[in-house]
């Protein structure tokens, strides 16, 4: 097999505690009554660790949200996996944090939606901005790994300074400024979202002078939004090629958001084996090497760096998994990427009452009252 | 930053710790993902132990590869901890 599996994803919740308005999770998300069990996660890490995987990351939903957190984290661990968990931090407590760290947790990655505490519960649609300043506190007291994870876009990107400090006085090792990227939820609220030209210039600018500062202190990882970039990321290093996320019902995906395209099969772990999706399913070798690709990707020097681009964002602008992803400048589609760069270029781009036109994330648990409002 | 004192005491930074599976490259484990260790990197990775100084590391790879030069070993040892410093993988204490 070419590809080696590196990391494994398990989102083994899509329940949660706060409701973003660019989640990452799909529009439809699994119930409760429909996650996996204890048992069934174990046998999946195990597969995962015998096939030569380092790496497991807790996410969901909030993986907090599942009382057995500490069992899947010593069975990751008794997999031979480094083991990371991605959290909002809501219901992260010291006694539970000593047992995670005590089972073998590695690394933490804790979310922030701002650095000023109102947008930051705005944007999150729930009050958890003090708590997570809370739980910060807790993690750098002890020996864990900790990254924090700031989401950037148009309407708090012009604070990065402030962030930036807020994470370097957190304690973390490492902080990602990771720009809001355009599925899901995101791509509902993308006209909110996008930040402008200038904005992002300057960003550039304060992440290259923070850096030289906090240099030997503080790691600054930094996304920038693709809708700017001349090329496309190589998403997830090329669909199937390192990396497959499992969802809380246990289809195995390339990516967080493959699960929307359509006329794909997604197997489920519990009924094969994880070997045999990762080598020989037919969606995970859908997209896998250059046979798919449409001009011009197909005679592009770029494209074992970048692999044609994201299958799901040219998918949802294109209608078409397998077009060009039209972030390319080269893409024929590209005046899509380019339409919406305009617009948010375009003068004050209607910055009026945001708040009264975010769509919220909704909860998959039914009995959850949900404020939907529709743009 | 590449002049580590000799009686630094070494250690890996939270988050980063030795693979340990079985029948696995000499792999680092980072937050980020890993490091490949070539050669000797590995001993003395496992060396970086939060009891030993720079200079107890050098001593304990001196007997290990006794017949090397000892300035090497030396030279060598602390170009790959101020590296390993730098990317934050490791502490000195």
């Amino acid at each position: 097999m070419k590809y080696q599996l590196r990391a494994l994803i398990a989102e083994i919740t899509h329940r949660c505690p706060l409701h973003c308005v660019y989640c990452s999770n799909p529009l439809e998300m699994q119930q409760r009554s429909a996650e996996l069990s204890t048992e069934d996660w174990i046998g999946i890490f195990r597969q995962a660790g015998e096939m030569g995987a380092l790496q497991l990351h807790l996410t969901g939903g909030e993986p907090l949200a599942r009382a057995d957190l500490a069992d899947l984290v010593r069975a990751g661990r008794a997999a031979g996996l480094y083991l990371n968990l991605i959290t909002s931090g809501v219901g992260l407590d010291e006694r539970r944090l000593d047992e995670l760290i005590g089972v073998g947790l590695d690394h933490i990655q804790l979310s922030f939606q701002d650095v000023a505490e109102a947008s930051a519960n705005e944007f999150a649609g729930t009050r958890s901005h003090a708590l997570k300043l809370r739980v910060a506190k807790m993690v750098r007291q002890r020996r864990v790994g900790f990254t924090l994870n700031i989401v950037v876009h148009r309407r708090n990107l012009d604070r990065l300074e402030e962030m930036i400090a807020l994470a370097a006085e957190s304690g973390a090792q490492r902080v990602e400024i990771a720009h809001v990227q355009y599925y899901g939820w995101a791509l509902r609220n993308r006209d909110a979202l996008l930040p402008a030209r200038d904005q992002v210039q300057r960003s550039i600018e304060i992440v290259e002078t923070a850096r030289q500062r906090l240099q030997g202190r503080l790691r600054i990882d930094f996304v920038l939004p693709d809708y700017y970039a001349k090329y496309p990321k190589p998403c997830m290093n090329g669909w199937g090629h390192q990396q497959m996320l499992i969802d809380p019902s246990g289809r195995a995906l390339p990516c967080h958001a493959a699960g929307a395209l359509p006329g794909m099969e997604f197997s489920n772990a519990t009924e094969r084996p994880l070997r045999w999706i990762w080598e020989d399913s037919p969606a995970f070798n859908r997209f896998r090497d250059e046979s798919w690709m449409p001009e011009p990707c197909r005679t592009c020097d770029r494209r074992a760096r970048d692999f044609g681009g994201c299958r799901c964002q040219a998918f949802l602008l294109t209608g078409d998994a397998a077009a060009t992803d039209p972030v390319c400048t080269l893409a024929p589609t590209h005046q899509l990427v380019e339409n919406a760069v305009q617009h948010a270029n375009n003068g004050s781009a209607g910055e009026e009452s945001w708040s009264a036109a975010w769509v919220y994330r909704t909860d998959p648990a039914p009995a959850e009252k949900i404020t939907l409002r529709e743009a | 930053m590449s002049d580590v004192a000799p009686d630094r005491i070494l250690r890996l930074a939270p988050g980063c710790r030795l693979s340990s599976a079985p029948g696995q490259e000499d792999l680092l484990l980072i937050p980020e993902g890993a490091l490949r260790l070539k050669g000797p990197a590995r001993v003395i990775v496992e060396l970086c132990d939060g009891q030993r100084t720079l200079g107890q590391v050098v001593e304990e790879l001196a007997q290990r590869y006794s017949g090397q030069d000892v300035g090497r070993i030396q030279t060598e040892t602390a170009e790959l901890v101020a590296g390993l410093h730098r990317r934050g993988v490791l502490e000195y204490g």
